[in-house]
């Protein structure tokens, strides 16, 4: 025998630990489509992990709708204030909505929106973890696909990368391996947004030279084709050009609340544009 | 052989309390990660190989529903598990002190492997969480990991698997 008796057990994990190794090089090297096992994994886990959510999820809406109500009358009259001037706010923009119809009819340009979006409900969200990504109860039998777009009413939430068949894992805009190609609205100036964890995100590539003020809003600029061009993305805090190098380091909130999601959107490109 | 049977079921389980309930009930302000104390308490008490499967699949169970680099987690719980059966070999691995400051320092470690990860291959500095969520987190681990080791061997000798506390060393 080539193996000592006595070492077996430990040539066993030695075996074990060159094939996680392995399989850590294989997949951090690409992005594949999920796997059978990781697929029954997600599979299983969804359903208990909605069930868990929603039990306590129910607890903790009784406490702050029916016992903890301090605070509500101030902010039911703020709301109201807000409302007045977001009605206000809102006529002026179903203007200019309308205006860009004609002119998009004018100009026969595709609508980048016109995808089918699958509704799904966030299973989990693990808020402490290094890893930012959240279960969505939808999968491939919805026709869901790895690398698909997945967004918030408020903006870009980030997009899957892995699927099962009735269950999805989505990678948040503002995890470490999350790029996304954006552009800053006013300037035009474009760049990759790359997550930075609990810190939001951070506009990378963008000259020195550039103009960027904290406030600037940064949409998704449709260059890798993955986002529909258009989408907020979210809102520069701040923009520095401390030390030497060509680029400025541009910090970035996020337009989602990622800590409340409780619904997403999946977008499903058009399988003839593949867009 | 019950042992292999139910070990995938207990180990899925465990995963699911871990990232659900137990972040509800930390209030997402730290992540309770008994997955790192199960690794340490199988190299400190199992067999090599009982434990090194134990810790692929626990591995395996949280890369398929929270990592985002697939076999991350395999890896890194091997690595804890290796560094436990050395431990177990050069010291009387029985003490709570030990334990509680192992448990810390392999959970700090694990976290500084992942964000290093993320700075060197993805370019995205992530320093910022070592204070905010790691610490934190090593030492929920490190205060839970002795209460959970006394856990544990009930539930060992509940599943009928052979006492194999660890010698004292003379």
């Amino acid at each position: 025998m080539l193996i000592p008796r006595k070492y077996l057990s430990l040539a066993a994990v030695a075996v074990l630990l060159l094939l996680s190794l392995a399989v850590l090089s294989y997949s951090a090297a690409r992005l594949s489509e999920t796997g059978f096992l990781r697929k029954m994994v997600l599979e299983a886990a969804a359903p208990v992990e909605d069930a868990v959510s929603i039990s306590l999820g129910a607890v903790d809406d009784a406490w702050k709708r029916y016992i903890f109500l301090v605070g509500i009358g101030d902010e039911n009259r703020r709301l109201r204030r807000e409302n007045t001037a977001l009605s206000e706010q809102l006529n002026r923009y179903r203007e200019g909505y309308l205006e860009g119809i004609r002119l998009q009819k004018l100009l026969d340009l595709q609508d980048g929106l016109s995808r089918r979006v699958v509704t799904a409900r966030v299973v989990d969200h693990s808020r402490a973890s290094l890893f930012k990504t959240i279960l969505i109860n939808k999968g491939t039998a919805d026709g869901l696909r790895v690398g698909f777009p997945v967004l918030s009413e408020q903006g870009v939430v980030g997009r899957i990368i892995e699927t099962a068949w009735h269950a999805s894992q989505v990678l948040l805009l503002i995890d470490g391996n999350s790029n996304i190609d954006g552009l800053i609205q006013r300037s035009r100036a474009q760049g990759v947004l790359q997550g930075a964890g609990s810190a939001g995100c951070s506009l990378k590539y963008i000259s020195r030279a550039e103009e960027v003020l904290p406030g600037d809003v940064v949409l998704s600029s449709g260059l890798a084709g993955v986002f529909p061009k258009g989408l907020l993305l979210g809102v520069v805090t701040g923009a520095f050009r401390t030390g030497e190098g060509l680029f400025q380091r541009i910090d970035v909130a996020p337009a989602v609340d990622i800590g409340k999601l409780e619904e997403v959107l999946a977008l499903i490109p058009d399988p003839g544009t593949g867009k | 052989m019950i042992y292999y049977l139910l070990l995938p079921v207990w180990l899925f389980l465990l995963v699911i309390v871990q990232i659900t309930i137990l972040d509800l009930v930390s209030f997402g302000w730290i992540e309770i990660e008994i997955s790192v104390i199960v690794i340490i308490y199988a190299g400190f008490h199992f067999d090599a190989l009982r434990g090194s499967i134990l810790s692929l699949l626990i591995g395996f169970y949280l890369d398929c529903l929270t990592s985002t680099i697939f076999g991350l987690h395999m890896f890194l719980y091997m690595v804890i598990y290796g560094f436990s059966r050395i431990v177990r070999e050069n010291a009387y691995a029985g003490k709570p002190g030990l334990i509680a400051c192992f448990s810390g320092f392999c959970a700090l470690l694990e976290g500084v492997a992942i964000v290093l990860l993320y700075r060197f291959v993805f370019g995205s500095n992530l320093l910022h969480e070592i204070p905010k969520i790691l610490v934190p987190r090593a030492i929920a681990v490190g205060l839970l990991s002795p209460i959970l080791f006394s856990l544990f061997q009930r539930f060992e000798v509940f599943l009928n698997v052979e006492d194999r506390r660890p010698d004292r060393r003379i």
